[in-house]
């Protein structure tokens, strides 16, 4: 994939997002609906992002390495670093704004509408070859969503987990 | 600025899976050890990175290196936690394409695609969450993402227009509280 359109659906899609995973629907639905990339790739990204240091968003970093070498990495780390810092002279020039009842109202209608694109967007990756699933995969991603909502263990771990259940059962 | 830099570097290499681990790094650091920060500062900092588009644990970096530093401050937050991260990140990337075809790297990702799909649906739900404090409003809460996840589920309409509408129906009817979750803020 070209660098620059790379950096440009990157850019788009986290600056109109929501956290560091509020813009896979977006990406999910501009490059795997285009056949640009394949849901098993999103799943490594993912998975990768999990496991690696710094903020979980960074998987779009992985993404992008794989679609465009290192070139498409750098890309990724500049498009997800860009849109955040638009809060610092946001603060700047409307900072009453910013903490006023109607704008926390925009935020908040914006992550319900995240939530529900997020759920829609779990469901799909949980099987990502398209297949029927298997007894153990369903198991593994109802304890996946209830570990994540709990927060008691690391997401590195149900990564880890997940990928040790697949090599005991998967073979 | 170099302490600030190192400060930085040690948050994007130290915390794994971002999120909660990062923020507490950042507070560890800057609040409690160095003491760059008064936890007023940093509370505030926090509140308004979850208001930016993007990844908040971004915004919170520059807001943090800009209060200590100013703008050179938010550049070495910034590239600070993030470079050293996306190149571990990239790395990591590069070593799984080595063993990609292998049959144990596909079985891990068998298991690997419902871990992460339960994630994302684990977070999703930790977005909703704070509804549940809204009374009969959470009803409202409720049906807004039934309707995303219905729409992205059966129809082709854009991911975009959804979260554009649910932004604009926000801003009239739930301006009510900001949003208080720190787990889907960290994220």
């Amino acid at each position: 994939m070209d660098p620059l359109t790379l950096f440009i659906v990157l850019l788009r899609d986290s600056a109109l997002s929501l956290g560091g995973l509020g813009s896979l629907p977006l990406l999910r639905q501009d490059l795997v609906a285009t056949g640009m990339v394949t849901d098993a790739q999103l799943v490594q990204a993912l998975a990768i992002g999990r496991l690696s240091t710094g903020p979980n968003g960074l998987w779009t970093v992985s993404l992008g390495y794989q679609l465009a070498g290192p070139l498409g990495a750098v890309m990724a780390l500049a498009a997800s670093s860009l849109p955040p810092l638009l809060i610092l002279p946001a603060t700047a020039v409307a900072r009453r704004w910013l903490l006023s009842v109607s704008f926390a109202g925009l935020v908040r209608g914006a992550a319900l509408a995240t939530a529900g694109l997020l759920c829609a967007t779990g469901v799909a990756l949980l099987w990502p070859s398209g297949d029927a699933p298997s007894w153990w995969q369903v198991v593994t991603g109802v304890a996946a969503a209830g570990l994540t909502y709990q927060g008691r263990l690391h997401p590195g771990i149900v990564v880890i987990g997940g990928a040790l259940i697949g090599v005991l059962l998967a073979r | 600025m170099r302490e600030l830099a190192k400060i930085f570097i040690a948050v994007g290499t130290q915390s794994v899976g971002g999120g909660s681990s990062t923020l507490l790094l950042l507070r560890r650091f800057l609040v409690e050890r160095r003491r760059l920060l008064s936890e007023r500062d940093f509370t505030e900092a926090w509140v308004l990175c979850q208001l930016s588009p993007g990844i908040h644990l971004v915004a919170l970096a520059g807001l943090l290196g800009q209060r200590i530093a100013g703008w050179r401050g938010v550049v070495v937050a910034v590239s600070g936690m993030m470079v050293p991260a996306a190149i571990i990140t990239a790395i990591m990337t590069a070593a799984y394409g080595v063993i990609a075809d292998q049959p144990i790297a596909r079985a891990a990702l068998a298991g690997m695609a419902p871990a992460t799909g339960g994630m994302t649906l684990g977070l999703a739900f930790i977005l909703v969450r704070g509804a549940r404090r809204h009374g009969l409003r959470a009803v409202v809460d409720f049906a807004l993402v039934a309707v995303a996840f219905a729409v992205l589920l059966v129809t082709t309409l854009s991911s975009l227009l959804v979260i554009v509408s649910g932004a604009m129906f926000g801003a009239m009817f739930l301006g009510r509280e900001r949003p208080t979750s720190p787990e889907g803020a960290a994220e």
